[in-house]
């Protein structure tokens, strides 16, 4: 049939619907809540487009194409209706980013997303590279929020296995709703409550393994926000590679896609989107593989303790020792998690090499268990790829090299310790439940020294063989020698495998390994299963129960001003005594823990106490979040840094944006005390983000507020507030800057014609705080600057902004590493505003 | 085709043996109105002490509980036959008052002239004015509401006595094509809100392939205030099921539903009951009268969400998921309950047809003007001195319905506004009530139909608030699915609660504009399409209150809390310290026997001292922008 969709005539199939027939040629319709996984839906309403004969406008996502239909899709109402429309949605998300007039500067000045608990913006959103929201809003000219946007201050849940979710962020597209009825017999999410109390969740409050999920991870897939995220994988940032290779945790072998960051797996889905793959393959892959207990290096026994050395020296030491077992006191042991092609290389080593005809290939039980224990007598050499052997019959053998991925009380007594590589960083061929083959294709690094087992192999039996081993090249080689072809990937799996319609049917055991010691939201599964409480740790008194003592460094008071900023007072009277405006303390949550300065905020001389503003922006910040009320922290040194210069300027700007609200308190009171004429400017994204009225009304002679959605005071950041002032002539002697670099920057470049003296208040990355280290050097005027004693403040038009950004980017490989592999933390609030009728819900 | 009449035959015998009984009656007969409506007023404890008196007496009577009459404002009504007499109606009958009305009616056979209503009949009986003079009745066409107040609903025969099932009967021999004929000659129209025309509906059911096909009875009645579908379900239970009969023969269907909710216990109760008769009778079931044509019905209860009124949200909620509807095409009328053909009507609606198919098309025609025909059930509620249940023909003006059958506004204020339609409809000005009520003129003003509430505004409404009322009803009713509705009507609401409160700005009006043409023409369904309307109309015949708010911060209905003020007349305080001593807050200075002042800058507007100022003195006034108003202590202590 024919139909004509803006003018164009186009061939439409029959049974397909407008939104298809457009894609298919070539007609671009604007959509979010549709999926090519999923049925149509209907709710986003953003696909509308006008049907000649149609009443209103159908959306064209659900709307079947017949014969003749005469279809546009882009008029001048559409577009506007399409705009109000995503602008109606964007007053429950996180939005003013997408309206904000310097959103590509930000791009380009933090190109990566902060490690928030609460995503209030765009560069805080773990999503951000890969957000359908942010190209739509682009598309349709998003440019302003019509009304003042409603946060719904829902808690972020951590606390679940694998998945993070924060419905703050939830735009209600009902993709996951609509992909977990699809992909599981019994469906675990739906939509809650009516109206604007509309969310996604489970029925009767349970968490997601109560009501029955099998963490199939379906849900992320198709999540189009920052809503559903891979607590792994979820600061990783977008992936730069992605390959498709197969799992082998169990024998099902189902076809994978593993994304990959800088050689390094972040993240594994189902190849086929229709199709539901297990927990295991889903979230474990990576974090496995990623492991930091992984080995690394190839070890040998010098003097009976095993150290690190290179390559060649294990090979040989390796041929050293096994050079006099040839014959029936050798064996070597592997499980068909090896890929065919290593089995092969290995049994040729053993039977040709080592004319042994002791090659043990086991086959793991149903748990993914492999222990070999009927190891003939005369056994006393033995190579093995994984932790088979119990230790009790360690004592028979006088030769152990073991290949290996961590650490066992095995590998720990072997003579030779080689690291392998396994699963997704090695290619080859495995075979099936169904006998059949299928290809493994390289995807990520293997760390360290770990390569794959024929290759090392083969280096022992080059030296071993005096010259007869037939070298091969490549894995292909000894694919094209074993006359493999038709290994394919999984294709046409029509049904989820068990595992991921029944997680407890899951593999627990890897090469003799427990997966979940190195996954940790298999841990909680399994502690759920077994109703063990997790390992977020609940207050254990109530807060009248504590004692609230005042020992030094214990928090008074804790509280969440605005989502993802929190205020302390902690008991330090030597610190209070001495504080002066602008200064700073280092705090040592634990006594492992990073040190973080922190701007003194507040302080009382009299009460002995300090005030912080803490935002949670990584591990170490959420460690300090999590500490309750009457705990203590491990240390805090202060106050650092040299105080602001305080004197009668005039007439004094301050300007405070996130943490710097709290930071410009103190500093205004008492430069207005000293007769200046004060003006404080807070800024923030949205109306809900701004925090201090009052405190801040009390101490400055004019107060504005800005927020870049326009939904409280002036539009705009701060700046824009401080450029108005001017242009109206207001007279200003000196302007202070704190916040995060990106806004002090922009305060720096934009007032650069405008004769001002900027201040800014630096706070890199700091160590001990006291200018020996050197780790928050900064350049400032061209001179190298310690920001701990010189700063923090420095004249803002002389810093270079590009080395600050920089610097505190420097260990962000590391910090997402850590995060990742951080357990939950609950933060204690004992009132986080949920489930209560206060006014802030 | 030989319908086994004869055994229905049998049954009407019966039944005329049973009405007979009625008609002619040997002892008197008490009928009281036991609907919801009554025993929220207290029908049932009227009915016990009834009996108590006449059983102590050991007087034989005989006690029927029927339907919904009508006057909600009179409730309890009782009506009374004596032996061989006609019914005669009173009302209120408290439940303070039964002891006495027993003796006197019961008893003593006297006539309790001020409470009396009417008599049943034609002409004056007795020197009582028939009912039908009442002016709350004169220009009432009881059509669908026929047997409701006169046959117990729950007794099958008083049904069939009334003609009951003769329509189905009619249409066992018409045959499906002629019954569709009729319909579509008698100009029937969906009762449910939007007066989609019944037999295009059934047409495009009775075209569609299949074998298996659903009828639906949307009973699922949720609009504030609104409750003509109940009284029909618990008054006349049978006259639905009937028409569910006729319109599921028309289209071919094998199974019906009837969608009601579950906060309407009673109707469930008796539909169940009627339904059961039915089968017992032989008129559900399999090859039913041996006309080959097989129908079953079951009741699914209905969790209260006014969304599952919409039809595909109600589909999704007879499937056993959550009530959301689904973009349309396919229509139901080919694609609905477990994807097969299915048409849903309101209960309203298949009421009527028992009536179309029995007395034809010309009949029907009589009623009604020309595109709107037949009568509509109306619940009148509001500032109107006589509220009920009342049932005209299409076509009467809003004027004779407000003023002749409600008698005008309450407390002889000014009228305002009436609103049609609930929350999906529109406010129609004063100056507009001689606006005939049917479909067309009814949209053309800005408002719908609806299912049938009507409620009357005056000078004591404010229209902002008004609209922040419905407002809030369809936000929170909203299912969630499409953000137009969802965020749009939050987002609506939250410009009206701001102008409520005072901290409108000019630029609301344009904003709550562009958000209600975003939210009709983008929603996904009816809800969204129609949730502007009571803000879209009131902006149109009212925007001046909406400026007065913004402006002025003055509300002239004194509605508005936070824009009310209240002020102490130095001239008419005396200084008996009532006020100070209400005060909250401790606002109001003065002493003993001085004039009092309030302190605005602590006053919290609770409006306390207002209500305690003595009426000799009403010194406490109340303000807002520009206007004062002094009340006397009777409206106060209202408030």
């Amino acid at each position: 049939m024919h139909i004509k969709i803006d003018g164009i005539d186009v061939e439409a199939k029959q049974g397909e619907t407008i939104l298809e027939c457009a894609l298919r040629n070539g007609i671009s319709i604007p959509h979010l809540c549709t999926h090519p996984a999923l049925p149509p839906f209907g709710a986003c309403r953003l696909c509308i487009v006008e049907v000649e004969g149609m009443r209103g406008y159908p959306t064209s996502c659900t709307t079947p194409v017949e014969d003749g239909m005469v279809i546009r899709t882009n008029t001048e109402s559409l577009r506007m209706l399409r705009r109000n429309i995503l602008g109606l949605m964007m007053l429950e998300h996180p939005s003013a980013c997408l309206v904000c007039e310097r959103r590509e500067l930000c791009d380009r000045y933090r190109s990566r997303a902060e490690k928030v608990g609460s995503t209030t913006g765009c560069h805080t959103c773990n999503n951000k590279e890969v957000c359908e929201v942010r190209v739509l809003s682009a598309d349709l000219g998003l440019a302003e929020i019509i009304s003042s946007p409603k946060y719904h201050y829902r808690p972020v849940e951590r606390s679940e296995p694998f998945i993070d979710r924060d419905l703050n962020l939830c735009i209600l597209c009902g993709r996951c709703v609509r992909i977990c009825k699809l992909h599981q017999d019994k469906p675990v999410i739906d939509f809650l409550h009516r109206g604007s109390k509309t969310h996604i969740g489970q029925a009767f409050g349970k968490n997601l393994h109560e009501a029955g999920c099998t963490f199939c991870g379906s849900c992320i897939d198709v999540c189009p926000t920052g809503a559903l995220s891979d607590k792994y994988a979820k600061w990783h940032g977008a992936p730069d590679k992605e390959t498709a290779t197969t799992c082998i945790y169990c024998d099902e072998a189902c076809a994978l896609l593993i994304y990959a960051v800088k050689g390094k797996s972040i993240s594994a889905k189902s190849l086929d989107e229709n199709v539901p793959i297990c927990a295991l393959g889903r979230f474990a892959i990576p974090e496995f593989l990623n492991s930091p207990e992984r080995l690394r290096s190839p070890l040998i026994r010098i003097n009976k303790v095993l150290r690190p050395v290179t390559r060649e020296e294990s090979i040989a030491r390796c041929a050293d020792l096994l050079k006099d077992y040839k014959g029936k006191s050798f064996a070597l042991i592997c499980d068909i998690t090896s890929t065919v092609e290593d089995r092969h290389v290995l049994r040729k080593f053993t039977n040709d090499v080592m004319k042994s005809p002791y090659f043990f290939e086991l086959t793991p039980d149903r748990e993914g268990y492999a222990k070999f224990e009927n190891i003939p007598e005369e056994v006393t050499a033995v190579i093995t790829t994984g932790n088979f052997i119990p230790q009790t019959l360690r004592n028979r053998f006088k030769v152990v090299v073991a290949l290996d991925i961590f650490h066992t009380e095995w590998t720990k007594s072997a003579d030779v310790v080689y690291p392998i590589a396994v699963f997704a960083e090695v290619g080859g061929t495995i075979v099936d439940k169904n006998n059949q083959f299928r290809r493994l294709v390289k995807a990520c690094n293997a760390p360290g020294e770990s390569r794959q087992e024929w290759e090392i192999i083969q280096d022992v039996a080059k030296l071993l063989s005096n010259g007869n081993w037939k070298e091969y090249s490549s894995v292909s080689e000894v694919t094209k020698e074993l006359g493999i072809q038709d290994s394919s990937l999984t294709i046409g799996r029509k049904e989820a495998p068990d595992p991921a319609r029944n997680l407890k049917l899951r593999r627990t055991w890897f090469r003799g390994h427990k997966i979940e010691e190195y996954v940790l939201g298999l841990t909680a599964v399994r502690k759920y299963e077994e109703q063990e409480t997790l390992d977020v740790s609940e207050p254990s008194a109530s807060i009248e129960e504590r004692r609230i003592s005042k020992e030094k460094f214990s928090v008074l008071s804790k509280r969440e001003l605005v989502p993802n900023v929190y205020e302390f007072i902690i008991y330090a009277p030597a610190i209070a005594e001495k504080a002066k405006p602008g200064q700073f303390v280092i705090v040592m949550v634990d006594e492992s823990s990073e040190r973080i300065p922190y701007t003194l905020c507040e302080w009382d001389e009299k009460e002995g106490t300090i005030t912080l503003v803490v935002q949670e922006k990584g591990l170490s910040s959420r460690k300090m979040i999590g500490v309750r009320v009457g705990e203590k922290l491990a240390h805090i040194v202060g106050p650092l840094g040299t105080p602001f210069e305080m004197k009668n300027y005039g007439t004094v700007v301050l300007i405070g944006g996130c943490y710097g609200i709290g930071a410009i308190r103190r500093l205004a009171r008492e430069l207005r005390n000293l007769g200046n004429r004060v003006i404080c400017i807070s800024e923030a994204r949205s109306h809900y983000l701004t925090y201090y009225e009052n405190e801040l009304r009390q101490v400055s002679d004019l107060l504005i507020q800005t927020t870049i959605d326009a939904s409280l005071g002036e539009k705009g950041h701060g700046i824009d507030a401080l450029k108005r002032l001017i242009k109206q002539g207001e007279k200003v002697d000196l302007v202070v800057a704190i916040g995060c670099p990106f806004m002090m920057m922009i305060t720096a470049e934009e007032t650069r014609e405008l004769n001002l003296k900027v201040v800014c208040a630096l706070n890199p990355i700091m160590l001990d705080g006291t200018g020996m280290c050197g780790a928050c050097r900064i350049t400032v005027g061209g001179e190298m600057k310690f920001a701990c004693v010189d700063g923090p403040f420095f004249d803002a038009h002389l810093v270079d902004w590009d080395e600050v950004r920089d610097r505190r980017e420097a260990y962000s490989d590391a910090e997402i590493q850590a995060v990742s592999a951080s357990k939950p933390v609950s933060i204690g609030l004992e009132h986080n505003h949920y489930n209560c009728s206060c006014m802030m819900y | 085709m030989d319908i086994a009449v004869d055994t229905m035959n049998i049954l009407y015998e019966r039944a005329q043996e049973e009405w007979r009984e009625i008609e002619d009656n040997r002892v008197p007969i008490v009928y009281v109105g036991s609907a919801t409506c009554g025993r929220a007023a207290g029908a049932l404890d009227v009915e016990k002490v009834l009996r108590e008196v006449v059983s102590s007496e050991e007087q034989e009577v005989k006690f029927f509980q029927v339907g919904c009459m009508g006057p909600c404002v009179l409730e309890p009504i009782v009506m009374v036959q004596e032996p061989r007499g006609i019914p005669i109606c009173y009302a209120p009958v408290k439940p303070s008052e039964a002891e006495q009305f027993a003796k006197r009616v019961l008893l003593d056979g006297d006539v309790w002239a001020e409470k009396l209503l009417g008599a049943f009949s034609a002409e004056p009986y007795k020197g009582i004015p028939p009912i039908t003079s009442h002016p709350m009745m004169s220009k009432q066409v009881r059509n669908v509401l026929r047997n409701c107040g006169l046959i117990d609903p729950e007794n099958f025969y008083h049904y069939l006595a009334r003609g009951g099932y003769k329509a189905f009967l009619r249409a066992l021999e018409m045959g499906p094509e002629t019954v569709l004929e009729e319909v579509k000659k008698s100009g029937l129209r969906g009762r449910g809100g939007a007066g989609f025309p019944t037999w295009r509906k059934w047409l495009f059911c009775r075209q569609a392939p299949g074998d298996v096909k659903y009828l639906v009875c949307n009973a699922d009645e949720g609009d504030p205030g609104a409750f003509m579908n109940r009284s029909v379900l618990e008054g006349d239970p049978h006259s639905v099921l009937e028409g569910m009969l006729i319109a599921g023969y028309t289209i071919g269907a094998r199974y019906g539903y009837v969608y009601c909710r579950a906060e309407y216990p009673l109707a469930i109760q008796r539909l169940e009951k009627a339904i059961k008769q039915m089968y017992d009778h032989g008129l559900l079931g399999e090859n039913i009268l041996a006309s080959g044509f097989s129908f079953d019905i079951s009741i699914k209860k209905g969790a209260g969400a006014f969304v599952c009124g919409e039809e595909t949200a109600l589909i999704a909620s007879i499937e056993g998921y959550r009530g959301m509807p689904r973009p349309r095409p396919p229509f139901p009328a080919i694609s609905g309950l477990w994807g097969k053909p299915t048409v849903i009507q309101n209960v309203e609606t298949l009421a009527n047809l028992p009536l179309i198919i029995y007395n034809g098309a010309d009949w029907y025609g009589q009623f009604g003007n020309e595109k709107s025909k037949g009568t509509k059930t109306f619940a009148l509620a509001g500032k109107v001195k006589r509220t009920g249940l009342i049932e005209v023909p299409l076509g009467i003006t809003l004027r004779e319905v407000i003023y002749e059958i409600g008698g005008g506004v309450a407390n002889d204020k000014q009228a305002k506004a009436v609103q049609t339609g609930g929350p999906s409809g529109g406010c129609i000005p004063a100056e507009m009530f001689d606006l005939p009520v049917d479909y067309e003129s009814l949209t053309s003003a800005g408002s719908i139909m609806g299912s049938g509430g009507m409620i009357l505004m005056d000078e004591d409404n404010c229209m902002v608030d008004i609209a922040r009322f419905f407002l809030s009803f369809t936000q929170a009713e909203s299912c969630g699915k499409c953000a137009p509705c969802r965020v749009g009507t939050m987002a609506m609401l939250s410009i009206l609660e701001k102008i409520c409160e005072g901290r409108g700005e000019k630029e609301d009006i344009d904003r709550l504009e562009t958000l209600a043409y975003t939210v009709k023409q983008g929603s996904l369904c009816g809800l969204g399409q129609t949730a502007p309307n009571p803000v879209l109309t009131s902006l149109k015949y009212f925007r001046e209150e909406y400026e007065e708010h913004i402006k002025n911060k003055e509300c002239r209905a004194f509605v508005c809390g936070p824009l009310i003020s209240y002020h102490i007349d130095p001239e008419r305080c005396v200084g008996c310290t009532m006020c100070a001593k209400s005060c909250p807050v401790n606002a109001i200075s003065g002493v003993r026997k001085e004039t009092h002042k309030v302190d605005q800058e602590k006053c919290i507007r609770c409006g306390e001292c207002w209500r305690v100022c003595p009426a000799i003195y009403s010194a406490v006034y109340r303000k807002s922008g520009s206007r004062v108003r002094y009340e006397p202590v009777k409206e106060r202590r209202k408030k």
